[in-house]
């Protein structure tokens, strides 16, 4: 055996009996993998890797450090060196946000780890379509609520997803598993994913759900969740109504659950994709966020655009003299 | 007292750098720019009458005296409670009759609501401190 493959033995082994270790002080509920517990999805890792990374998938340690030290600064929103209306939408101080101060524990340069250059694959034409349309309604005054986001509604955040992504706070899920169900409890306006592990098949085809209707079983030690039956009302970064999404956790280590998700959409990507994220067990608690309690913007976004459309309205009587 | 200023000759540099910033702005509950207007800054000194502690927002309603002495009531954005929660502040923090003074940007209809764009006591300290972490565990774990 030459000396390299002899160094190549004994690293294999000792990961082999750390992994072992690691193993025995997994817990189990019910005979499979315990996921229970509260977990936080909190990073600046973006999900797509920045056009200064580009083909860097990982970061050393000090390069992490430098990355996170530049975000939080570029995102402070203490600094007051834009335009007016920059600084009107970098208003609260920074630290009213709780997204998240560090890159994820794998020290990944993007949430996307395939296609390898970490980005969204090109959407379809079709797709490009459907988007363009989306962002005219958002630019323009709106005439309801229904042409602004859903965040900006009480619907859906991306933290709920699925795929479940860190955002700008709230980034906390508590997962439940009883004898036929995993359950998700997502903090951001109090969405529950209930999901069967009992092999039922999915709803009919002409049921559509917000957040899709989950099926889960185990592979191993990993739980994976298969999603289908979406709406195009709640398209994931240019997602429709046929988007299949799998997702996969697997916890690594006491602390940590790797979440896994793949989109496959034919009718907009034009292949399939696959980001990761690291949960990390937190102490909770998790608080309730009843988003329409008092979602007193909704009601001053509609006003000030009826206080917009009377502006013009008056600019263009002018405009006849 | 209001102070309203207004500020419409912005140089080009500061337009690009802006647009190189805006690329980081972290996305929010909403759009604050279809909330408030940027042309519409406003600097009130006022006394804290109640917070609502709101989700998705909380709000504070503060008592600011006009040029003619009138006390009017404002209405400013905060942070989601939650995360204010979670950063140590409570009820007490911001207490009935605290002198504030706020810096931000009138609603686009002009009714008396503004984002709390900056929020000092009037010795110059600062109501939220930025921070580097906030002290979650998983800000900790490294």
């Amino acid at each position: 055996m030459n000396r390299g493959l002899a160094a190549a033995s004994v690293v294999a082994v000792a990961v082999a009996s750390a992994a072992a270790g690691t193993e025995a002080r997994m817990p189990v509920v019910q005979g499979q993998r315990d996921l229970q517990g509260i977990w936080s999805n909190a990073t600046i890792t973006p999900l797509e890797r920045p056009k200064d990374l580009a083909g860097k998938e990982f970061f050393t340690e000090a390069e992490a450090i430098a990355y996170e030290k530049r975000v939080l600064e570029e995102s402070n929103k203490d600094r007051r060196d834009g335009t007016p209306e920059a600084d009107v939408g970098r208003a609260y101080n920074d630290s009213w946000w709780d997204r998240g101060t560090k890159v994820v524990s794998t020290r990944r340069t993007s949430i996307i780890v395939d296609p390898p250059d970490g980005k969204i694959p090109p959407l379809t034409p079709q797709a490009q379509k459907a988007v363009s349309a989306r962002v005219a309604v958002s630019q323009r005054p709106a005439g309801g609520p229904e042409d602004r986001g859903l965040p900006e509604r009480c619907i859906l955040w991306p933290t709920a997803g699925p795929p479940m992504l860190s955002s700008a706070y709230n980034n906390n899920y508590q997962i439940l598993q009883t004898p036929g169900y995993v359950v998700i409890f997502i903090e951001m306006i109090h969405d529950v994913r209930i999901i069967p592990l009992d092999g039922r098949p999915h709803l009919p085809g002409n049921i559509r759900q917000w957040m899709g209707d989950p099926r889960g079983h185990w592979e191993g030690n990993t739980l994976v969740v298969d999603s289908t039956n979406f709406t195009a009302k709640n398209p994931f970064r240019g997602s429709d109504r046929n988007l299949h999404l799998i997702e996969r956790f697997t916890r690594i280590d006491p602390d940590t659950i790797l979440y896994r998700f793949t989109v496959d959409d034919p009718t907009a990507f034009t292949r399939t994709w696959t980001g990761e994220v690291p949960l990390t067990k937190t102490p909770g608690p998790i608080y309730e966020y009843a988003c329409h309690e008092g979602n007193y913007s909704m009601t001053n976004i509609l006003s000030g655009a009826r206080a917009e459309d009377k502006a013009a309205e008056e600019a263009a009587k002018k405009g006849l003299r | 007292m209001i102070e309203m200023r207004i500020k419409l000759a912005v140089a080009i540099v500061i337009a690009v750098a802006s647009a190189l910033l805006n690329a980081t702005v972290a996305f929010a509950h909403h759009a604050f720019a279809a909330e408030f207007d940027a042309k519409k800054p406003v600097k009130l000194r006022g006394t804290v009458a109640k917070m609502e502690w709101i989700n998705p927002h909380a709000w504070i309603h503060v008592d600011v005296k006009d040029p003619d002495g009138k006390v009017v009531n404002w209405m400013i954005e905060a942070g989601t409670p939650n995360t204010l929660f979670r950063r140590g502040f409570t009820k007490n923090s911001l207490a009935p009759g605290t002198e504030i003074l706020v810096d931000g940007y009138q609603s686009k209809d002009g009714s008396n609501r503004a984002n709390g764009r900056d929020v000092t006591f009037p010795d110059g300290r600062k109501l939220f401190l930025g921070s580097s972490g906030t002290g979650a565990p998983y800000d900790e774990k490294k």
